[in-house]
C-alpha cells in the first residue's frame, strides 16, 4: 500500500487512539495484553483502511472494526491476571477531585464490567460511549428492542456484583 | 444515578489517562503479522485442501492403474478421478469465496457467520474426501473379492475348508474397525485444532443468538 496512505491512517490512528485505548481497556487485564491487542487492532484497521471511504466518521469505523477484533479474530495468548492491578494503575490519576466513596464504587464498577462476558462487554462500551440503541444494535447485529433488553439486563447484573 | 452512568462519568474524564502511542511506534505496528484467528484458519485450510489434493494425486500412479484394470474397475476409478477434480475446483472456488467475505467492517455477528461459513466449508471438503476414501476402499475390496484368486486361496487356508464364512466375516469386522479407528483420529484432530481456535467464537456467536430469541 502506498506511503501516503499510510501516512494518513497513522496520522488518523495517533490522533484517535484513545478509542483503541478504552476498547483494550475492557477486553485486557494488563499491560501486554493491552498492547497485543492494540497492536492486532490496528493491524486489522489498517488491512480494512483501503475500504474506508470517509463517510463515516474514522472513529465510527475504527470502533467497529476494533470491537470484532476483540471479539472475534483476537487470540488471547495468555489467561488473564492482575486484573486491578493494571486498571487502578490507569484509575489512580483520573480524580481531580477526591470523593473516596465514589472512588471505591467506581473501582468496583471496573472490576465487575470485567467479569461481563465478551458480547455483554461491547453493549457496555457502546452505551458509555454515547451510542444510540439502533447503532449498538446494528453493530452486534441483533434487534434493536433485544439490545434495550440485554442492557437493562446488564445493568441489573452489574446493581447485584456491585451491592451483593 | 445508576451504575453505568458513574461509570460513564468517569469514562469521560479519563481520556488522558491512556498511554500515547507515537506515530512511528504506530508504522512499527503495520509491519508486524497478524495473530488472528482468521489468518490460522486460512493457513490451516490451505494446508489441508493441499494435503488432500496431494494424498489423491500421488497415490494414483502406474502400479495402482495395472491392478485397477485387473479388477476391471478402471473405468470406474477414472469416473471417480474425474468427480475428484471436479470437487475440488468447486471447493477451492467457495472457501476463496467465502473467506473473502470475512469483512472487519461487517455486524459483530456477520463476520463471525463468514468465519464460522468459511471453516464449514474447509470441513465439507475434509468429509467429502474421507467418504470418496472410504468408497474407493470398498469399490476396490468388492473388486478384490470378485476378480483376485489368492484371497479365495487365502480364505479357504484360513478357515481350513471350503464354508469360510467366519473369515469373512472376521475380515469385515476388522475393515469397519480400521476406518472406526480412522474417522476417530481426524475428528479428535479437528476438535482439538478448531476446538482451540474457535471456541471464543462459538460461544461468543451462541450468546449473540440468546439475545435475540
Amino acid at each position: 500500500m502506498n506511503s501516503s496512505l499510510e501516512q494518513t491512517f497513522v496520522s488518523q490512528l495517533q490522533e484517535h487512539q484513545n478509542i483503541i485505548h478504552k476498547i483494550c481497556r475492557l477486553y485486557t487485564s494488563d499491560e501486554d495484553a493491552h498492547k497485543d491487542l492494540f497492536q492486532e487492532i490496528t493491524i486489522q484497521l489498517w488491512k480494512a483502511f483501503p475500504q474506508f471511504r470517509g463517510e463515516a466518521k474514522f472513529t465510527t469505523w475504527a470502533y467497529r472494526v476494533a470491537l470484532n477484533t476483540a471479539i472475534t479474530l483476537y487470540r488471547k495468548k495468555t489467561k488473564s491476571i492482575n486484573t486491578i492491578e493494571f486498571d487502578s494503575k490507569i484509575h489512580k490519576f483520573s480524580h481531580d477531585e477526591y470523593n473516596y466513596e465514589e472512588e471505591e464504587q467506581i473501582k468496583l464498577l471496573y472490576k465487575a464490567v470485567h467479569q461481563l462476558n465478551d458480547i455483554e462487554k461491547a453493549l457496555v462500551f457502546m452505551y458509555l460511549e454515547d451510542k444510540d440503541y439502533t447503532e449498538i444494535a446494528e453493530t452486534l447485529g441483533i434487534s434493536e428492542v433485544n439490545a434495550r433488553v440485554k442492557m437493562n439486563r446488564i445493568k441489573g447484573k452489574l446493581k447485584r456484583i456491585v451491592n451483593p | 444515578m445508576d451504575e453505568l452512568d458513574l461509570l460513564k462519568k468517569d469514562w469521560k474524564k479519563n481520556d488522558t489517562q491512556y498511554p500515547k502511542i507515537s506515530e512511528q511506534e504506530i508504522y512499527a505496528m503495520l509491519h508486524q503479522k497478524s495473530s488472528s484467528i482468521v489468518k490460522w484458519i486460512f493457513v490451516i485450510s490451505v494446508l489441508e485442501i493441499l494435503l488432500w489434493s496431494a494424498i489423491s494425486y500421488f497415490t494414483a500412479d502406474e502400479n495402482y492403474f495395472k491392478t485397477l484394470e485387473n479388477y476391471h474397475i478402471d473405468t470406474l476409478m477414472k469416473i471417480f478421478t474425474f468427480v475428484n477434480y471436479g470437487v475440488i475446483a468447486v471447493f477451492i472456488f467457495l472457501f476463496y469465496k467465502n473467506f473473502k467475505s470475512i469483512n472487519t467492517t461487517d455486524s459483530v455477528k456477520s463476520l463471525m457467520k463468514s468465519i464460522l461459513k468459511t471453516r464449514k466449508t474447509v470441513q465439507y471438503y475434509i468429509w467429502y474426501n474421507l467418504s470418496m476414501i472410504g468408497l474407493t476402499f470398498i469399490v476396490i475390496m468388492i473388486a478384490t473379492f470378485k476378480y483376485d484368486n489368492r484371497i479365495n486361496e487365502i480364505a479357504v487356508k484360513a478357515s481350513g475348508s471350503d464354508s469360510n464364512t467366519l473369515f469373512w466375516i472376521v475380515l469385515f469386522g476388522f475393515t469397519i474397525l480400521f476406518f472406526a479407528i480412522i474417522f476417530g483420529l481426524f475428528w479428535l484432530f479437528y476438535r482439538l485444532i478448531y476446538g482451540y481456535l474457535l471456541r471464543r467464537l462459538h460461544k461468543n456467536y451462541e450468546e449473540l443468538k440468546k439475545i435475540d430469541l
